[in-house]
C-alpha cells in the first residue's frame, strides 16, 4: 500500500502556513505530503492574483496575507485548511485538472458523509451563497466546487510549477461575518474544531484513494525553506504586489 | 497534427523561428488542460518585461485558470524583445488560436539551435503518453 506524509500544523501563523506549503511544493521528490491545518490569528488571504482593493472584507480581518494559489479570497477561521503536495505525474493528479479537483473532492466528500452532510458538485445549479463584488472565494463558484445546503462549503485552489502541484482546500466548519451564509458543518456538528474533524478527513482519504497516511513533520531542508518563504509571505511588498 | 514549423518542449511551450526572433506561445494541450474547454476560465498572466535575460528552462510568466496558477517557462535562452499585450485582456485568443494570435512573448534567442526540444510528431507521442 502506498504511503503518504501527513503534516499537521494547528493554530499556525498565516505567513508560516503558506510558507510551509510553498516549500512542500518545491520538494521534489519527496513523497506525497497531506497537511491538516488552522491559523492563528485567522487571517483572510488574497488569490494570488488579486488586489487588495478589490476585496473589502480585508479591511476587517485580523490578519490579511497574498497566497501562491489562485482564486478568491477566504477568511481563514472555522476551517479546516488542507494542502496536497505532489508530482503532476502522480495519479492522483495526472490528466485534466479538473478531474483531479473531482477526485480530491470525492474524498472530502467520503469525510463530509461521516457527519450526515451529503456534499455534491455544483453542476450547473445556480446557488445561495452567490455574492457580486466581495472578492470572496465562497461567493463565487464553478462546476467543480462541492456544495451542501444549496451553498458552496469547500473552497480550493491549485499551484503548478516544476513538474509539483500544491492543492490547497478549505472545509468550512462554520461561517464567519466576512464570509456570511455559506454551507458549514455547524447544522450537523455545533462548534467543531478542525483538530476533531481531522481523523474524519484522515480516514476518508485513506479509505478513497486506497493509501496510508503516516504522521510525520517536514524534514529540515524543507522546514529551512518554509522560513525563508514565510517572510516573503509576512512582507507589505508582496501583500501589496498587484 | 500539430504544426510542423517550430518546436515544442515538455512543459508545454511552442517556439518558433521568425528570421532573429524566436516566438514563444503554449500548446492546445497546455491550454486545454488549463481552461477545461472553457475559453473564458483562463483570467489572468503575467509577462516578463522587455529587455528580461531568460535561461533555458527557466520560469518567465504565470497564467491563471479558475482552478490553478501554472508556470510558463522559456524553451530556449535569450532575451525578451516584446509579450503579446492583446493577450493579457483577453486570453481566450490562447483558446481561439494557441498557434498565431497567441503568442506569448518574442525573444532575440542566444542561438538559432532548437536543440533538445521536440518536433510535431514527437511531442505528439509525448502528448499520447500523457492522457493514459
Amino acid at each position: 500500500m502506498e504511503t503518504w506524509r501527513l503534516v499537521t500544523t494547528w493554530n499556525a501563523q498565516p505567513a508560516f502556513n503558506l510558507g510551509l506549503d510553498e516549500a512542500l511544493l518545491e520538494s521534489a521528490g519527496a513523497p506525497v505530503t497531506v497537511r491538516f491545518y488552522s491559523w492563528k490569528p485567522g487571517a483572510l488571504s488574497l488569490g494570488y492574483f488579486q488586489r487588495l482593493e478589490d476585496v473589502p472584507a480585508a479591511l476587517d480581518a485580523r490578519a490579511v496575507v497574498r497566497r501562491f494559489t489562485g482564486g478568491g479570497a477566504i477568511h481563514h477561521q472555522r476551517e479546516l485548511t488542507f494542502s496536497i503536495a505532489a508530482e503532476t505525474e502522480h495519479p492522483l493528479y495526472r490528466g485534466p485538472i479538473a478531474e483531479s479537483y473531482a477526485r480530491v473532492h470525492a474524498a472530502v466528500a467520503r469525510a463530509l458523509a461521516t457527519l450526515g452532510v451529503t456534499a455534491e458538485l455544483r453542476g450547473e445549479r445556480s446557488l445561495a451563497s452567490e455574492r457580486e463584488g466581495t472578492g470572496m472565494c465562497f461567493h463565487k463558484s464553478s462546476p467543480l466546487d462541492l456544495v451542501w445546503n444549496e451553498r458552496k462549503g469547500v473552497g480550493s485552489a491549485q499551484r503548478r510549477s516544476k513538474g509539483r502541484v500544491l492543492h490547497h482546500g478549505s472545509i468550512k466548519l462554520g461561517t464567519t461575518p466576512l464570509e456570511g451564509d455559506i454551507a458549514t458543518l455547524e447544522h450537523v456538528a455545533r462548534g467543531l474544531e478542525p483538530e476533531s474533524f481531522a481523523p474524519r478527513l484522515r480516514e476518508a482519504f485513506e479509505a478513497h484513494f486506497g493509501v496510508k497516511l503516516v504522521a510525520d513533520v517536514p524534514d529540515a531542508l524543507e522546514r529551512g525553506r518554509a522560513k525563508e518563504l514565510a517572510v516573503r509571505f509576512a512582507s507589505d511588498e508582496f501583500l501589496r504586489r498587484r | 497534427m500539430r504544426p510542423n514549423d517550430r518546436k515544442y518542449a515538455q512543459s508545454h511551450e511552442w517556439v518558433k523561428l521568425d528570421g532573429d526572433v524566436a516566438i514563444i506561445g503554449i500548446t492546445d494541450f497546455a491550454v486545454q488542460e488549463l481552461s477545461n474547454g472553457n475559453e473564458s476560465d483562463l483570467v489572468y498572466c503575467d509577462l516578463p518585461d522587455a529587455g528580461r535575460m531568460l535561461a533555458a528552462g527557466e520560469t518567465f510568466g504565470e497564467i491563471e485558470s479558475v482552478k490553478a496558477v501554472s508556470d510558463l517557462y522559456a524553451p530556449i535562452a535569450g532575451e525578451v524583445l516584446e509579450t503579446n499585450a492583446a493577450i493579457e485582456d483577453h486570453l481566450e485568443i490562447l483558446s481561439k488560436d494557441p498557434w498565431g494570435a497567441g503568442w506569448i512573448i518574442k525573444i532575440k534567442p542566444e542561438s538559432k539551435k532548437l536543440d533538445g526540444l521536440m518536433d510535431a510528431a514527437e511531442y505528439e507521442k509525448f502528448v499520447a503518453s500523457k492522457k493514459h
